[in-house]
């Protein structure tokens, strides 16, 4: 194909939902495949490579969980999973199986596509899963971390964070973005998980908001998913507030 | 479950047979003689166990064990048994049959009352439902009229218009999105047990979820927080949480008229968290007060046929479920003209806070 659009691939099996998903992108500019079953999504990504994959979760003929441990094997496309307010736990999970991000249906268009505008973003200039320790620089709004003298600043203004909670925000920072699970992010600084880790990341988080000089509902560089995780803001967007219901 | 009521059962009829022979042995040395009255007291023993007891099996077990044990202990030949006598095997006989007709009748009235909760909550599920359906065709009338008259008028119809009856319809499913998201968490308490899956939550980033979604529903409704600076940790479904505070902060900006201050204050007494949300706005009748989490609002001939008032008395309802679920108290106070405090409280949870402030 000779246009440079992104390519989105539509995994729903809701004939409605999916037209007006189709609708609503390819009004803005995007390339949208669409699939209603689990199969066919594996096999249309397979044949075009798509740079986002929108994924539903209740598919007929298989697990939507299954098309990201799938994916995951080989490719690290964004993936947007679209979840009914009921099934919680599937949300985490797909999160900790790779999925880049979740949004709860029913959603706003303008929602969907400031998601969809992350995801892509993220996938052009985000730092590869994995990859050696971040180098340079982190801005996103008024927050500035700067990996190499590990330290973090507010409006230019230093603060003054521990050992601990210096390693949680510039891991946040490195997946900035991206909704990061409870789970992942207490695997990621102390290695292991025990029942008392999350009440540890909380109290952690806490004292990071405190110092981060955020109060609630306002001024927060990192945000809240209530029972999943915590997102920190993306680099450079705005506010969360583009999202509209 | 089974197991609990095997016990409880097993404990009443110990207790009161227990307690019979202690009494036949007070009696015994008090007046000194005991011949008929140790027969009457182990007959109270067996109503007893019987009334409280399921079924007939403990009932029937205490009159036995009380026969043996008059016949043993308490009537002559002492401290032996005989059966021999006529009296004996007739007192045992009277025995059995009393305890049978109580267990009978103690099982009879357990069921009949089953019977009548669960018409009641047959009752006023109708009533919910009925409610409900009133309140979701309105909306989904409108949705409905507005897309159907803009597909087949589309050519007469100028921009304007046609933009202002899509907008409708989109606030009206909006609306409608806010009721089923009542619905669903009616749902997820009303499962007989009631109760629901707790999970530990940080009041700080409750509130922040909440505000958060509140100012992009009502970006024109300033809300003052009022938050304790400890770090509170608070069982609870976060997610059935979140609904109330909505619903409450949503009521406000909805009906309060004349509200120029919406306040969400939290602070702790003891082990409970108080969750208040206080408006200046209109206030609420005494009448309705009375009535305001029952969810009946809507049945009043009074309350105004208007379908959005019948909504806010189901988000009441709903917040007054989630809270009794997660045991804890919600109440209402307000004054026509000055405003109105919906308060409620939930049990905290103990924390310690020895991992915050390591390697420095």
């Amino acid at each position: 194909m000779s246009n440079n659009k992104f390519k989105v691939l539509i995994v729903e099996d809701e004939a409605n939902i999916c037209s007006f998903i189709e609708t609503l992108l390819t009004t803005n500019d995007y390339q949208a495949l669409v699939a209603h079953t689990c199969t066919m999504g594996l096999t249309l990504f397979a044949s075009h490579n798509p740079d986002l994959v929108i994924l539903d979760l209740g598919l007929p003929d298989r697990d939507g969980l299954e098309l990201i441990r799938t994916v995951r094997q080989k490719y690290m496309t964004p993936i947007i999973v679209l979840s009914a307010r009921t099934d919680e736990m599937d949300k985490i999970e797909a999160l900790d199986l790779g999925a880049n991000d979740y949004i709860t249906k029913p959603f706003g268009t303008g929602e969907l596509l400031a998601r969809v505008r992350a995801a892509l973003r993220l996938n052009r200039y985000g730092a590869p899963l994995g990859g050696a320790a971040p180098n340079g620089e982190f801005c996103a709004q008024g927050l500035r971390i700067n990996y190499d003298r590990r330290k973090v600043f507010v409006e230019g203004e230093e603060v003054k964070l521990t050992q601990t909670e210096y390693n949680i925000v510039a891991f946040l920072s490195q997946h900035a973005g991206r909704v990061m699970t409870y789970a992942a992010i207490v695997k990621a600084i102390w290695g292991d998980t025990d029942i008392g880790s999350t009440k540890k990341l909380q109290v952690n988080m806490a004292n990071i908001r405190k110092k981060l000089g955020s109060r609630p509902g306002s001024n927060s560089y990192i945000l809240n998913e209530l029972g999943v995780g915590y997102r920190m803001l993306d680099e450079d967007s705005g506010p969360r507030s583009e999202g509209l219901e | 479950m089974k197991k609990k009521m095997l016990l409880h059962d097993a404990l009443v009829m110990a207790g009161a047979l227990c307690g019979a022979y202690a009494m036949v042995l007070l009696t015994q040395v008090v007046m000194g003689r005991i011949d008929g009255v140790a027969m009457l007291i182990f007959m109270l023993a067996v109503f007893i166990t019987s009334m409280y007891t399921e079924g007939y099996f403990w009932g029937a077990a205490a009159s036995v064990i009380s026969v043996l044990a008059v016949n043993f202990a308490f009537l002559s030949p002492y401290f032996a048994f005989n059966f021999t006598l006529s009296e004996n095997l007739f007192s045992g006989l009277v025995m059995l049959v009393v305890s049978i007709m109580t267990s009978t009748l103690t099982t009879r009235i357990k069921r009949q009352e089953q019977l009548r909760m669960e018409s009641e909550k047959e009752k006023m599920r109708a009533n919910l439902l009925r409610a409900v359906s009133h309140d979701l065709r309105t909306p989904l009338t409108s949705i409905y009229g507005a897309c159907s008259t803009v597909i087949e008028n589309y050519d007469s119809l100028d921009k304007t218009k046609t933009i202002k009856l899509l907008g409708e319809a989109c606030s009206d499913a909006q609306w409608l999105n806010r009721m089923v998201e009542n619905l669903l968490s009616v749902t997820r308490i009303d499962s007989e047990k009631v109760t629901v899956q707790k999970t530990p939550t940080v009041l700080d980033e409750l509130v922040d979820a909440v505000v958060v979604k509140f100012k992009k529903r009502y970006p024109a409704v300033p809300v003052q927080l009022d938050l304790p600076d400890a770090f509170i940790v608070i069982p609870m479904d976060s997610m059935l949480i979140q609904q109330v505070l909505m619903n409450l902060l949503e009521n406000a900006a909805l009906h309060a008229k004349g509200m120029t201050k919406l306040v969400l204050k939290v602070f702790t007494v003891d082990d409970r968290a108080v969750f208040e949300v206080t408006d200046d706005g209109c206030g609420i009748p005494k009448e309705r007060l009375k009535n305001l989490f029952s969810g009946t609002g809507g049945t009043d001939p009074d309350a105004p046929a208007d379908s959005r008032k019948h909504g806010m008395g189901i988000g009441l309802s709903v917040c007054a479920a989630i809270i009794k679920a997660h045991g804890g108290e919600i109440r209402a106070e307000s004054r026509p003209g000055e405003g109105t405090t919906i308060r409620f409280w939930l049990k905290t949870e103990e924390i310690e806070l020895e991992d915050a402030e390591d390697e420095q």
